[in-house]
């Protein structure tokens, strides 16, 4: 039974050269899926993320061959059409400026937003603050979420 | 009536010709836009600016780059202010380095000024021959037609036909000589928080950053520079890099070894296992100290620039002098950029150089590729005995992407210089990528400065003599030359050749001059005993604008003085890149040892302004960018190395250490100022002076420490 992992609902195979390849670079070179970013390499900035059985990871510290079994979430597998709940927000509130590190920040609000349905602003601080945002948009990160926690 | 110029067709052969001739003379980068011969079938494409197709979908080409800072929403906006179009209609393409759009650069905040005149033009220009169009189809006067929501009617009637529709009748229609632009009041488009056109395709994952750019067959490359800065390769064993399954070739370059893989993993992988003996050329001394005396010792007697208005030698002799002087010093501070430095470039078998690069200069990364290829071909065409023509070189095609951050790093081109060597060995496309070492440790820094600030006050406490004295590699006056009435000023520049690269950082010189200024300013204030806001609307009596933004933010926080109950108040004002701006912090003062950033509240006159909601952003993250200077320690340098590595030891601000952040933005008529730059001067200062405010504590250097 080849070794396989589960992305955006889809299977995956990979060789034996690519099963400690970090997932980051799996995604964007092997898979062409380049929605999710490299900031760091060493898991400080959360550009990376995706979400692994629904939590947040940092894709660049975690080697292929520990999916196997797992259900990996990538930015392009929120939805066909920005339609998101967190996507749709995002754009009303017109969150991103240089928009990098925004699949970061937007896996982590999805994460976020499962477990808490409605979190006060310090949980979403502490939380959203594992991804690092250069433009600064971190006060309408904050805003989009209240948002979409008001509107659910 | 616009006085029309001869027939179109007439007019574009010419330009042809025209610009046919400036092609051989040499590349013509000033800007016209005007008339290229750019039309396609089913298509009106009356300049370089904009096209429309039959189908009504508007194409606005934009030749700045998009940054987060706003152009592909702030230019468009201004071309269909005059070109009377839907904003959904419009989709936009970034500008090839064709000479008709000049020399590209996008830098100093001035993407709206440089296309205000410009752009509204070129949307009222094709409006005006719509409208011609339009005359000619329904066989009424010009004056009867009206162009609105992208389609020309007969105000006397119901007829109406779309822009892509009047396309069949353009052809005959001459090119307007000149176009009345509208006036503030009759704007529909400018003023409005339009929604930015790059949003929906950053909330996917579908943008396509300089790092994304992924062609067929492509090989993906790093490159490993010597960590001494200005060290070079002394030689290299490639052999247990060379055994990473993936690894197609290990060569050395101009500024380092390279690794050409497979893919990104395979590359930075084997780039780790290389065994590389550097010739550090002696450069194992420089260190943060070293670099620091080195420009604290450099020679006063003939400054790089200088200021002097008044009598401004603090002689202590007036009756009133109470004498003030202060040191300030500033570290090294690093860009980065949240996609590390990387380019792709194609040697195509038809023979043109293609590049795909994330830069703030395309016309920069063209002449940078365009000189080490021709190069070899100048050396091989001498050696035939012929001369090559300087024109533009259509061979060479640069691609601007999106980029993840710009502040000025991406103007460098070390990265299109090290990509087009790599490109050169192979017949497929190579994307070099920096892992966040390497674009940490080799940037053009944001230079350290040693500020030296002395001032005489007036029996009033308000300063009658300044003087500035600025010393550092790399630095200049930008943002020195004040607002303040102050009658006698000397400010001075010493500024020597830097040792480690140095260059343009968000703010520019007005980042560290700025600071000295303004906390110097309270200081001043704070020892006189004086309302530092009281000091600076007294001295900034002449400077209206910068005067009402202060007011503005005063009004917001409700200035009660420094202090209200266990809040510290800091306020500091700056006028740079065309725009005024005023910060107050607000600082909650736990203990002496322990205060909080609880808000900052900043005005910003620009202008007229294109998006309001633009600007906001801009300041939002002007002011976190600020304060992540303000307040995280610097870049160091140790043996000739960068001490820091990657974001955990050169940290940025994380949500949670961010403040409230309210912004309030003037309303005139004034032509358009900057957005990009002007919202960070102000922060440092404003929340040194709510420290001096809560603890009485100055404070010299960043970071400073709350």
């Amino acid at each position: 039974m080849p070794d396989e992992i589960y992305i955006n609902g889809q299977r995956h195979g990979f060789s034996s050269e690519q099963e400690d390849m970090p997932l980051l670079w799996y995604l964007r070179d092997i898979l062409g899926l380049t929605g999710t970013k490299y900031g760091c390499g060493i898991g400080a900035c959360g550009c990376c993320m995706v979400l692994i059985d629904d939590d947040p990871v940092q894709s660049c510290v975690v080697p292929v061959k520990s999916l196997i079994g797992k259900v990996v979430v990538t930015i392009e597998g929120l939805s066909e059409d920005n339609s998101h709940p967190v996507q749709k927000t995002w754009e009303a509130e017109q969150v991103p400026q240089c928009g990098y590190c925004q699949s970061g920040q937007i896996i982590n609000a999805v994460a976020l937003l499962k477990k808490h349905k409605n979190p006060d602003e310090e949980v979403i601080k502490q939380h959203m603050s594992s991804v690092l945002c250069r433009c600064g948009t971190y006060p309408r990160i904050l805003q989009a979420i209240k948002a979409v926690s008001r509107s659910s | 009536m616009p006085s029309f110029k001869p027939n179109r067709r007439k007019f574009l052969k010419l330009s042809v010709v025209t610009s046919g001739m400036a092609l051989v003379l040499g590349i013509n980068w000033s800007c016209s836009g005007q008339s290229s011969n750019r039309s396609r079938e089913n298509e009106f494409s009356p300049n370089a600016w904009l096209r429309v197709s039959r189908d009504n979908t508007v194409t606005i080409i934009v030749a700045e780059s998009e940054m987060g800072q706003g152009p592909y929403t702030l230019m468009p906006m201004m071309v269909a202010e005059e070109l009377e179009v839907e904003w959904d209609s419009i989709i936009v393409e970034r500008a090839s380095v064709d000479p008709v759009y000049g020399y590209q650069m996008t830098g100093g905040s001035s993407s709206i000024r440089k296309g205000w005149s410009t752009l509204r033009e070129a949307g009222a220009v094709a409006r005006e021959i719509l409208r011609e169009a339009a005359s000619r189809a329904f066989k009424i006067p010009f004056q009867q037609c009206h162009a609105q929501h992208g389609r020309v009617s007969n105000q006397q009637s119901e007829e109406s036909l779309t822009y892509g529709e009047l396309i069949e009748f353009v052809d005959e229609v001459e090119i307007p000589g000149q176009v009345t632009l509208k006036e503030p009041h009759e704007f529909n488009v400018i003023g409005h928080p339009l929604k930015r056109k790059d949003i929906p395709e950053k909330l996917n994952g579908s943008a396509r950053f300089g790092i994304d750019v992924q062609l067929e067959n492509q090989l993906f490359a790093t490159v490993v520079h010597c960590p001494v800065l200005g060290g070079a390769v002394e030689r290299f064993d490639s052999q247990q890099a060379s055994k990473v399954q993936g690894v197609k070739d290990i060569f050395e370059i101009r500024e380092g070894v390279a690794v050409v893989a497979s893919n990104t993993w395979v590359a930075f992988d084997a780039a780790a296992k290389l065994d590389i003996t550097w010739d550090n050329g002696g450069r194992e001394h420089i260190s943060t100290q070293t670099l620091r005396q080195h420009i604290m010792a450099l020679d006063e007697s003939d400054p790089s620039d200088i200021f002097e208005v008044g009598n401004p030698d603090i002689s202590g002799q007036t009756t009133s002098g109470t004498i003030h002087n202060s040191e300030y010093f500033q570290p090294f501070q690093a860009h980065m950029t949240m996609e590390p430095m990387n380019c792709t470039a194609y040697f195509k078998p038809d023979g043109d150089l293609e590049i795909w690069a994330p830069t703030q200069s395309p016309s920069a990364a063209y002449d940078t590729a365009r000189s080490i290829t021709q190069s070899k071909l100048e050396t091989k065409t001498r050696d035939l005995g012929y001369r090559l023509s300087s024109g533009y070189d259509e061979s060479v095609i640069v691609n601007t992407t999106l980029l993840g951050c710009g502040l000025g790093r991406r103007l460098q081109q070390d990265y299109v210089s090290e990509v087009v060597q790599i490109a050169e060995r192979f017949d497929r496309p190579v994307q070099l990528v920096w892992n966040r070492r390497e674009d940490i440790q080799h940037d053009f820094y944001h230079p350290m400065s040693f500020h030296r600030m002395s001032a005489e006050l007036g029996s009033d406490g308000i300063p009658v003599r300044w003087q500035h004295t600025i010393k550092g590699a790399g630095v200049s006056m930008h943002g020195a030359r004040h607002s303040y009435d102050i009658t006698s000023q000397r400010i001075q520049l010493f500024n020597t050749e830097p040792t480690i690269p140095t260059g343009p950082w968000r703010s520019v010189g007005s980042h560290y001059n700025v600071f000295a200024i303004e906390h110097f300013l309270d200081e001043l204030a704070f020892k006189a005993g004086i309302d530092p806001v009281k000091m600076r609307l007294k001295l900034l009596k002449h400077s209206t604008r910068l005067r009402n933004v202060l007011e503005m933010v005063v009004d917001r926080v409700d200035w009660q003085g420094t202090t209200r109950g266990k809040y510290a108040y800091g306020s500091a004002v700056s006028s740079s890149f065309g725009s005024h701006v005023a910060q107050v912090v607000e600082l909650e003062v736990l203990s002496e040892r322990e205060q909080r950033i609880r808000r900052v509240v900043c005005a910003i006159d620009c202008g007229i302004v294109i998006n309001p909601d633009i600007v906001k952003q801009q300041m939002e993250g002007s002011i976190i960018f600020g304060l992540s200077a303000a307040t995280k320690p610097g870049i160091s340098i140790r043996k000739g190395r960068v001490e820091q590595s990657n974001f955990h030891d050169y940290p940025i601000l994380r949500m949670n250490e961010t403040p409230e952040i309210e912004v309030i933005i003037a309303q005139n008529k004034e032509n358009p100022g900057g957005i990009g730059e002007p919202g960070v001067p102000p922060v440092a200062p404003a929340l040194a002076n709510a420290v001096l405010a809560g603890t009485g504590e100055l404070l010299y250097e960043l970071p400073l420490r709350i």
